[in-house]
């Protein structure tokens, strides 16, 4: 089986749905001759040339208005948004059209989108390009939201999302993109959307992540392991619709918990998950919910970012300070 | 004291700063001669003319960004966008500039510009006229969120939010523009941003909300009987006022959160959030969360199934009562 990284596996996600369904194209800003900022569209200009592989102007709003018409109209678009922090001028074509279509035409029409876009810090970018804004997408009604944390997953989550017939907004750890790599299957697959995956099993502590978070928390989990301490590690990979189930599961079984997240902590999905925790396991709990998040303020540049992303010394005082509650 | 409803209160306090101020200045569509779509701005143009009571095109994202130039320059705008719905297309030109500014500059920039916009359901409208955004923003670094529930408060926190040095988001419940009078002092005061406000003070359950669900609750707890219910009005959104919230709560043991925004990921997540964080040992319930669905709030008279009413409200209530 190849061994990918998850810029890998995303191309050869896109170029196995768009080999299966002529109706797949990809479009956005030097997505096509270029073959993407991060080579993820590499080659399916070659492939599929420029009606499939469709270069746009540098119109974020444009980008995605189009590709709503063309989802309307029997295409499954895959926009590229070059990065999270550009996804903010799109933001009324998303809110205010794409996730309202089904529900405006009471089901006779639906937008079978994909907007993909390289998401959070970790690579030492300029301002608005280390954005986590899943959770502005998580408020939004219509709109799933999804976010790999490796190659397998970027795959089978990828062509799950295509698949789709809603639009699925799809966030890609960038600093993950060429971190390591895995074992990916060459036919297609799906990793079906909904669905979290317990990434390590463990009795006494529950630890919630997704994307780039996901290493720092299994090294956590690690070093807490090395300390007799048993840590179960959620990967979320749907913020929504969320596997409320399986975190369920897992509390109820360690009764404490730490939530992981690259986003500012106010208002982000973490306080979400900490709400239907205790809404649905309240009696289970035998510590407060801990958060372990980027502080509210905008991410900042190059290496301050250092002080900013949960790192895993921030993990293990999460862990710790659940524990010794 | 002159009696105000909430859209003469907002009208009383612009008029107070624009007479106080000359670089205080409204701007955004028809907010001039016509005086708004809600009346808010009415006599503006004609006691402070063109240059100050400002007719914009219809472009959201041009008047926000027009806006910033002018806060970074020395005026003190307060632009209207005419409905919640149609603060989208100025998303961009908010999170990625406005919040920004004070921060990309170091702080040797600051925006002092307030955003009003008439918020939430409740007036049988079409789509994009009734929504309740404010978790977007409260989730944003660098933004203010604002509130009010009634004339006083809308008076005194626009007072206060004209003259914060950075820009506040001041989103007014339009189904409660008209709704009721109350007394208005007629000088300038400020109610402070980030002060909560107990309404009605209790000792069994803490009921927490902002804007028009404020009266909901009132509503709920005029019909509850034996059960004596605090009533907490946080009025700001950002900053949070967790304290008065916290204390109430310590107190109470019981929580319910009342909103007509969806649910997931809001600001009644981040409360549950950080009651639980906080107080886990004096709860005596799981906090109750009293929202929106998780859909778009319907058109017309099918919004009534959509917004918390006071029936839901005392579902609530009744539901942390008899965990």
């Amino acid at each position: 089986m190849p061994q990918l990284n998850i810029v890998q596996a995303i191309n050869d996600a896109l170029k196995t749905e768009m080999r299966r369904d002529p109706t797949v194209l990809v479009m956005g800003e030097d997505v096509g001759v270029n073959g993407g900022v991060f080579r993820v569209t590499e080659n399916l200009y070659k492939e599929f040339g420029p009606d499939r592989s469709i270069d746009t102007p540098l119109s974020e709003a444009g980008i995605v208005g189009t590709a709503i018409g063309m989802a309307l109209n029997g295409l499954k678009p895959v926009a590229e948004i070059q990065f999270d922090g550009f996804l903010s001028p799109a933001f009324d074509q998303i809110i205010s059209h794409a996730a309202r279509i089904r529900w405006r035409s009471r089901g006779r029409f639906h937008v079978p989108l994909v907007i993909r876009a390289p998401y959070g810090g970790g690579i030492r970018g300029p301002e608005l390009h280390s954005e986590s804004p899943e959770a502005h997408y998580a408020h939004t009604p219509g709109l799933k939201v999804v976010i790999p944390s490796n190659p397998y997953d970027a795959k089978g989550l990828l062509i799950a999302a295509i698949r789709d017939p809603d639009p699925v907004i799809y966030l890609e750890p960038k600093r993950l993109y060429r971190a390591f790599r895995a074992e990916v299957p060459e036919e297609d697959y799906i990793v079906p959307i909904g669905k979290a995956r317990v990434a390590r099993e463990g009795s006494d502590v529950t630890v919630i992540a997704w994307g780039a978070m996901m290493p720092i928390a299994l090294r956590a989990a690690e070093k807490m392991a090395a300390r007799n301490v048993s840590v179960e590690v959620i990967d979320l990979r749907t913020i929504v619709p969320v596997d409320v189930e399986t975190v369920i599961e897992s509390v109820k079984k360690t009764g404490r918990v730490v939530i992981v997240h690259e986003a500012p902590k106010t208002c982000g999905f973490g306080a979400e998950l900490a709400a239907l925790v205790n809404d649905k396991t309240f009696e289970y709990l035998k510590a407060p919910i801990m958060r372990v998040t980027g502080p509210d303020t905008i991410i900042p540049q190059a290496r301050l970012e250092d002080y900013y992303l949960p790192d895993v010394g921030r993990c293990l005082r999460g862990i710790e300070r659940v524990l010794n509650y | 004291m002159p009696h105000m409803t909430l859209v003469q209160a907002i009208n009383d306090a612009l008029k107070t700063e624009m007479r106080r101020d000359p670089t205080v200045l409204v701007m955004g569509e028809d907010v001039g001669v016509n005086g708004g779509v809600f009346r808010a701005t009415e006599g503006l143009y004609q006691e402070f003319g063109p240059d100050r009571a400002i007719d914009t095109p219809l472009a959201e994202s041009g008047i926000i960004g027009t806006a910033i130039g002018m806060a970074l320059n020395g005026l003190k705008p307060v632009a209207e966008i005419q409905f919640d719905g149609f603060l989208p297309p100025a998303f961009d030109q908010i999170v990625s500039h406005a919040a920004r500014i004070r921060w990309r500059s170091r702080g040797r920039f600051h925006v002092p510009l307030v955003i009003r916009v008439p918020y939430g359901g409740g007036i049988r409208a079409l789509e994009h006229h009734s929504e309740a955004p404010e978790a977007y923003y409260v989730h944003t670094p660098g933004l203010k969120v604002v509130i009010p529930s009634n004339p006083y408060d809308a008076k005194g926190l626009l007072i206060a939010a004209i003259r914060d040095p950075d820009p506040v988001i001041f989103f007014e419940p339009k189904r409660l523009y008209r709704a009721f009078r109350q007394e208005v002092p007629e000088g300038d005061y400020t109610v402070p941003i980030g002060k909560a406000h107990i309404v009605r003070e209790g000792t069994d359950v803490t009921v927490i909300s902002w804007g028009a669900m404020v009266r909901i609750c009132l509503q709920a707890l005029d019909q509850l009987e034996g059960v004596s219910v605090e009533l907490v009005d946080v009025r700001t959104l950002a900053p949070l006022d967790i304290e008065t919230v916290l204390k109430s709560v310590s107190k109470t043991g019981r929580a319910v959160i009342v909103q007509e925004a969806p649910r997931t990921c809001s600001v009644s997540s981040e409360l549950t959030a950080l009651i639980t964080e906080r107080l886990l040992l004096h709860l005596q319930a799981p906090v109750v969360r009293v929202t929106g669905y998780d859909t778009h709030i319907p058109y017309l008279t099918m919004e009534q199934y959509y917004l918390p009413d006071a029936g839901r409200v005392k579902k609530g209530i009744e539901k942390v009562l008899s965990f």
